[in-house]
């Protein structure tokens, strides 16, 4: 290889690994509102983004660090921001802002109490229980995968109609609850 | 489907088309939230009961529903953007609001406003359980009905059957003669004999014996035509079931096919039809045989002591209660067992496989420990279950024979005169002949009360399998469709489809492709190209518009002269388990074994073939893994030479090869497409550089079409495409490059 040719294609190199870098976003510089359309929108080092993608990164684990903020550009292509490490380091209003943004889009009742669960023997399971959003029988189909512990102790449910529910940390459940799930988990 | 579920306080459900209540607006708080659809062509959108937006029809280009993660959001889109949220739901509500914007978006492309959804409910309203593309619910179909048509089933078998079901009679007549002869022989031979009361009567005894041989014997043959006719009924109504089934699903539309897995259909085709076979004969005779027989036992029990046969029924019912109860009991535990040697078995599956990266990356230790979780929670698992049927079993045993031991306890006190004079006296011959008929009495009971899941089994297997059966194919020929001798023009006119309906995939689509020409349909993944070409082959119907071959709708070609027209070579080739000559055969099983070279030899084939030690027996096994890829793709290549089609369709046909390949495998497609129309997908796009024309897809939409220089030339969307290719490409390079 000439040196030309190891010049050009350091240059393409540089432009194929610049995707690659993880950009950390300064949570004290970011300035997120909301619009009429319901969009959340942001302003950031001059510039300023429309209808803004945020994603948690580990949406079972962590809910408030590691969040991707994306947008689409004009040729509708994704394009990622960058990373907010932890929100906690964000202003309170923006914490706020953002927070419930996600736990609006990532909607997903807590799990306080399992009553009972019934099994009818043809792979859908009827488990009743007490939610942050209200007590509820939810009806979940294929419950071997549908209705199963992420780790040793994070419950994770999805019903027929794709609502989600979860419990992280299924020993915080009353004795009652927990001899419910034994059989199922 | 319902779409007019409640209003807000003080609003009247009849004054608006549709109203569907919403639980979220932009908040992660529940909300008491409605959507109203007026007639007058506006949507109002209420909170608590205020209304607090309302927009115009005519405000947004297109209504949709977007999925978030825990829930779902109603926007409106002007130009293929988002531009704003509605409303936000629960997902149980989705299909609901896809539908109003299905009906919103109908009526903006048509000036037509449907009142009424044609849709199926989601869900059985009776159990809420999900529909998943069944008309009614397998679950709560009337039993009596699915039943009624079970047993038109038997009818081809019908004298059979009936001599069935008389020897299963006589068989049970015969089970209750050997306790009275057993009771004869006992009270007038051996026990008068044994207190010396009179002499042995050799001739009686050996009579009685003989009797008994004869029972026997008699039982056996009785046993014999049974089994046989029963088997010869069961086995062909079985047979009957799955022909008739995988006659019907091969004639569904993809459409319903679609709607369910093809291990949904396997299982309806074999497990099913099974269910419904062993239920026929042995429920079907036994349920005859079995209340028969109860009835005749329990009257004789009754006659020869009413206080010992109701002290023997009395705890049944307690009993087998308990036993049901234990019965979930012991299920589920064994369930979790079974789960827990599933996880391990999954866990070394998983690790021994990649037991080179486990290796490469030393995590041998962290492995292990996984493994010991594992294998430590199925022994946990495993020994408690164990555990529980241990003391299950012996207790259910006890437990189901407790009548028994009261009637011996009683009985035997009879015998010894030692019960009040309003019980009676009982001979020893009486009492087991008595027993032996409430042991017969504990098997048609036990079946009883097993019945109704039984019974519910098979309605749900039958329910399923008649649903198939009776289903009326989506696609089906008019009565006035036409076999065309196809030339090859086709025409798309404002084209719409969708394969659910609330999410279109083709918009609007318009094109002509001429005869003899070679056409190549671009666009990014998912934009509506293999659905193009699903509509060309009539595999769907089109939502809205036509797609015409020679100017003729094709809904009113006949789907046989439609599609023995078309040859389609796919990037994924199916080959069936057989020789390559069958193969390569398949689309015209009536070809020469010339024909067959020739068309071989056109695509490539012939010389990898004769190469092969069995020549054209090769047996290419299941999905022909014996054959590498582009060994395959030549085989379906030359299948659709030799099917010698109007139109030829190559979706993605060299995509998963290597260039040398591919460049071999063009050749011979080159040579295929002579003369023919030909529609091309590719996302290789160099690949279609020698096509006539080019039909560019965005978003469901045709956004370009003409050739490779005039598209550059527009620098439109295709000229991007290429752009972001080439880039790709230039990345690639420079990864070698770097490697090197």
């Amino acid at each position: 290889m000439n040196k030309a040719d190891v010049t050009k294609n350091s240059e393409l190199a540089e432009e194929l690994f610049e995707v690659d870098t993880l950009v950390e976003l300064d949570p004290k510089s970011l300035e997120f509102y909301r619009d009429d359309a319901g969009f959340v929108s942001l302003k950031y080092q001059g510039s300023e983004y429309f209808n803004v993608r945020l994603t948690r990164l580990l949406p079972f684990y962590s809910k408030t660090t590691y969040i991707s903020v994306a947008y689409d550009n004009e040729d509708r292509e994704f394009k990622e921001i960058g990373v907010i490490k932890d929100m906690s380091e964000m202003s309170p209003e923006q914490f706020e802002l953002v927070n419930d943004y996600l736990e609006y889009k990532y909607y997903m009742p807590r799990i306080t109490k399992v009553y009972s669960i019934k099994d009818n023997s043809r792979g859908f399971i009827f488990v009743d229980l007490d939610t942050t959003s209200g007590r509820k029988t939810i009806c979940v189909r294929d419950w071997y995968s549908n209705f199963r512990l992420l780790t040793d102790k994070y419950l994770y449910a999805l019903d027929v109609d794709g609502n989600k529910y979860f419990c992280e940390d299924i020993n915080t459940l009353d004795k009652k609850s927990l001899a419910v799930l034994e059989i199922y988990i | 489907m319902n779409l007019r579920l409640s209003a807000p306080k003080g609003k009247n459900l009849d004054d608006y088309l549709f109203c569907l209540p919403f639980n979220l607006y932009g908040r992660p708080k529940k909300v008491d939230g409605h959507l109203l659809v007026t007639k007058d062509k506006t949507i109002e959108v209420y909170i608590d009961g205020e209304l607090k937006e309302s927009f115009g029809f005519e405000d947004f280009d297109e209504y949709a529903c977007e999925q978030l993660t825990g829930c779902s959001v109603m926007v409106g889109r002007k130009d293929d953007v988002t531009v704003k949220r509605i409303c936000a739901f629960t997902n149980d509500e989705f299909i609901s609001f896809a539908e109003v914007c299905k009906i919103i978006n109908h009526y903006l492309t048509t000036g037509v406003l449907v009142e009424k959804s044609d849709i199926d409910e989601p869900k059985c309203p009776k159990c809420h359980l999900p529909l998943d593309g069944y008309t009614e619910c397998p679950y709560c179909a009337s039993k009596v009905k699915v039943f009624s048509k079970l047993v038109k089933r038997v009818m081809p078998y019908k004298w059979i059957f009936l001599l069935s079901i008389l020897c299963t009679i006589a068989g049970e007549l015969l089970n209750m003669v050997t306790p009275y002869v057993n009771r004869i022989l006992i009270d007038e031979h051996v026990i008068p004999a044994q207190n010396y009361e009179k002499d042995f009567e050799v001739n009686g005894f050996i009579l009685l014996c003989i009797s008994l041989v004869v029972i026997s014997i008699l039982k056996v043959a009785i046993d014999f035509v049974n089994m046989k006719s029963s088997y010869y009924v069961a086995l062909n109504i079985g047979k009957d079931l799955r022909e008739d089934l995988f006659k019907k699903t091969l004639d569904l539309s993809m459409n319903s096919v679609s709607k369910k897995s093809a291990g949904e259909l396997i299982n309806r085709v074999s497990n099913d039809a099974n269910t419904l076979q062993s239920f026929i004969t042995d429920n079907g005779k036994q349920a005859i045989v079995r209340i028969m027989s109860l009835i005749i036992v329990a009257v004789i029990a009754f006659v020869m002591n009413w206080r010992l046969a109701l002290m023997s029924i009395l705890p049944i019912p307690i009993v087998m209660l308990t036993v049901k109860k234990l019965t979930m009991t012991i299920r589920m535990y064994f369930g979790r067992s079974w789960r827990c040697a599933n996880n391990h078995s999954k866990l070394l599956h998983d690790t021994l496989n990649g037991i080179r990266v486990v290796k490469s990356c030393g995590t041998e230790a962290q492995e292990v420990k996984k493994y010991e979780a594992a294998s430590g929670k199925w022994a946990k698992a495993i020994t408690k279950a164990e555990i529980i049927w241990q003391i299950f079993w012996p207790m259910q045993d006890f437990l189901l024979t407790f009548g028994n031991y009261l009637v011996l306890f009683f009985g035997a006190k009879m015998i010894l005169n030692q019960m009040p004079a309003s019980w009676g006296t009982m001979t020893l011959g009486e009492l087991t002949q008595f027993t032996s008929y409430i042991t017969m009495l504990y098997t048609p009971l036990r079946w009883l009360l097993n019945l109704p899941r039984t019974f519910a089994n098979a309605s749900v297997s039958a329910s399923k399998v008649f649903e198939i059966l009776e289903e009326q194919t989506e696609i089906q020929d008019s009565k006035d469709c036409v076999d065309l001798d196809i030339k090859g023009t086709i025409d798309f006119d404002h084209v719409f489809f969708g394969y659910k309906v609330y999410n279109p995939v083709l918009k609007d689509v318009s094109c002509h492709i001429d005869q003899g020409k070679m056409i190549g349909i671009v666009g990014h993944s998912g934009v509506g190209k293999s659905t193009m070409i699903n509509l060309i082959l009539r595999l769907y119907d089109v939502t809205q518009g036509s797609v015409r071959i020679d100017g003729v709708d094709i809904r009113k070609i006949s789907q046989q002269s439609l599609r023995s027209q078309v040859g389609v070579v796919l990037q994924e080739t199916y080959l069936f388990d057989g020789s390559i000559l069958e193969n390569i055969s398949y689309a015209k099983p009536n070809a020469s074994f010339e024909e067959v070279i020739e068309a071989a030899k056109i695509a490539h084939a012939h010389e990898f073939i004769t190469k092969l030690p069995d020549g054209y027996n090769t047996r290419v096994g299941n999905k022909g893994h014996t054959l590498s890829g582009g060994e395959r793709q030549r085989i379906a290549i030359a299948r659709a030479i030799l099917h010698d089609p109007k139109i030829i369709i190559l979706d993605e046909a060299t995509a998963s090869l290597d260039t040398e390949t591919e460049r071999m495998i063009q050749e011979g497609l080159h040579r295929l497409c002579e003369g023919r129309t030909t529609i091309a997908i590719a996302h290789r796009l160099s690949t279609l550089s020698n096509a006539d024309q080019l039909i560019v897809l965005d978003k469901g939409r045709l956004a370009e079409m003409g050739t490779h220089n005039d598209l550059m030339r527009q620098k439109g969307v295709y000229y991007s495409l290429v752009m972001a290719q080439r880039k790709t490409t230039k990345m690639k390079k420079v990864e070698k490059a770097a490697l090197v």
